[in-house]
């Protein structure tokens, strides 16, 4: 059983086994960047921290060193819980993430060769194909609300692509991965299972269509899953299209929200603007700082299953911990001054925003290409843009989500 | 100087080929396809080793002054 605060403790100068504890409440909306602003102090505030928002509570890691070596606990602190803000909450299965050692290890492997920097590059063309087709027909606009408009279209478009799917199909596939997103976040779980349940026979359609017509298992990663086999078994139907749901429910919401943080800052920030306008060959490099900047999963949970001595912070077995992913991007340990947004900083891509370990981030390098590429075509067709006039830009807590940019431009 | 990549701690970062492309490179994977090797890093390659050793956020990469026994 895991000790929960009590009384005592908060009377007892606030400590709870010898941590400080805070009360900061990480999934409240707040205005937009109001989330890194609480991250902050927290840090600054003692290496290690309790918080006590959330039922069990959790253990703040919160500087980069720490963060890093957090990831790198994975034998004993687990996935068992996902995310240090909603521990056990969750009865969504994810694959591969709830899988951990040799077992998680396994179905990486099958998985890896999709999202290497090599596959990426097969898909280049074509994502930047899209990209330029949904700009394109965006411009003459002049105006639109730039998340809804065009960066929740454009990922899902290239998830389906990474499917094998037809990008087509995105017109009506993101009405319901929109609906389920928002439906889960309403706390509506009926609604939730519906749009579920419609995503799902669309993956099992697609699924048995590879079952019966398979493409070549190296490049398209539906054909392979079909075919693989772990331990001598194949993957079932089931977890083939949890394996596809997880990769939704990773990849589309963060890309968004990534990008709409990003043109919140170059819309309001015109000499970053124009220094990309100018020299497009610093987009990776700021891509790198944006991540470092703006991560969007700011914490990765992980659930303790040993007693442990972390550098004199005490855990029992079943304790939540928060590995501080933002905080770690922004401590000034590392990084020199760490809230700037300095496009040509050297060592940006230290950043953790994809997380360590073993299970960090699969997508990452699809997500940088998609990042990459808007910035490029992007600031080719529409180099200014300002966000709209009495706009109040809000952002919602625990992963945080932009669900709204109006920007207008010249046409 | 001799660089040395440890198998167990690599996990497809992908940041030292990136950021050291003379010197390694990727498999098919996305791991680096040099892990659970160690060489000598031959010496205009030096300032790529330092900064994929740095670069890696798992400490996978080491620079060694001595070939290891
Ligand atoms: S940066 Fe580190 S973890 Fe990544 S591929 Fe290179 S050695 Fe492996």
């Amino acid at each position: 059983m895991t000790e929960t605060p009590t009384q005592a403790d908060r009377d007892q100068g606030q400590s709870h086994r010898g941590c400080p504890v805070v009360h900061t409440d990480y999934t409240q909306e707040t205005e937009v960047f109001g989330h890194y602003a609480l991250l902050d102090p927290d840090r600054e505030k003692s290496r290690f921290l309790f918080n006590d928002t959330t039922d069990r509570g959790f253990f703040m890691l919160q500087r980069y060193d720490d963060v890093r070596e957090g990831f790198q606990q994975h034998a004993t602190w687990t996935t068992a819980v996902r995310s240090a803000l909603r521990p056990g909450s969750s009865n969504e299965r994810l694959l591969p993430q709830d899988l951990n050692g040799q077992e998680h290890v396994k179905m990486r492997r099958i998985l890896n060769q999709y999202f290497a920097p090599a596959a990426v590059r097969r898909m280049e063309e074509m994502a930047t194909e899209r990209c330029i087709e949904l700009i394109e027909e965006l411009k003459p606009k002049g105006a639109d609300d730039f998340v809804a408009a065009f960066a929740i279209r454009y990922p899902t478009d290239l998830f389906l692509a990474l499917l094998g799917l037809p990008v087509s199909d995105g017109e009506f596939f993101l009405e319901w991965s929109e609906d389920y997103f928002n439906s889960l976040l309403a706390g509506q779980p009926e609604r939730a299972e519906e749009s579920k349940k419609k995503i799902m026979d669309y993956f099992d359609r697609a699924v048995n269509e590879r079952r019966e017509n398979p493409l070549d298992p190296d490049v398209d990663m539906v054909s392979r899953l079909v075919t693989a086999r772990i331990d001598d078994e194949p993957i079932s139907q089931e977890d083939i299209r949890t394996i596809c749901l997880t990769l939704m429910l990773a990849g589309l919401d963060t890309t968004r929200s990534a990008l709409g943080f990003i043109f919140a800052h170059l819309a309001s920030n015109p000499e970053d603007r124009r220094k990309i306008v100018e020299d497009p060959s610093i987009i990776p490099n700021a891509v790198e700082e944006f991540l470092r900047t703006f991560p969007l999963v700011i914490q990765a949970g992980r659930e303790v299953q040993e007693p442990a001595d972390f550098h004199g912070l005490e855990l029992e077995q079943g304790d939540v911990v928060w590995l501080g992913v933002a905080q770690a991007n922004r401590d000034p340990r590392k990084f020199p001054d760490p809230d700037k947004v300095v496009l040509d900083r050297a060592g940006a891509n230290q950043h953790l925003a994809f997380g360590g370990g073993p299970h960090r981030c699969l997508g990452m390098h699809l997500a940088r290409l998609e990042l990459k590429v808007v910035l490029e075509e992007w600031h080719k067709r529409i180099p200014e843009y300002r966000i709209a006039e009495g706009t109040e830009l809000r952002e919602r807590g625990g992963q945080l989500t932009m669900t709204s940019l109006p920007l207008e431009w010249e046409v | 100087m001799y660089i040395s990549i440890d198998e167990a701690k690599c996990m497809g970062h992908g940041r030292c080929y990136g950021v050291a492309p003379e010197l390694l490179s990727d498999d098919v994977e996305g791991f680096v396809a040099q892990k659970g090797e160690c060489w000598k890093v031959p010496d205009d390659l030096l300032g790529e080793a330092q900064d994929a050793a740095d670069a890696c956020p798992e400490g996978a990469i080491a620079l060694l002054e001595q070939a290891p026994a």
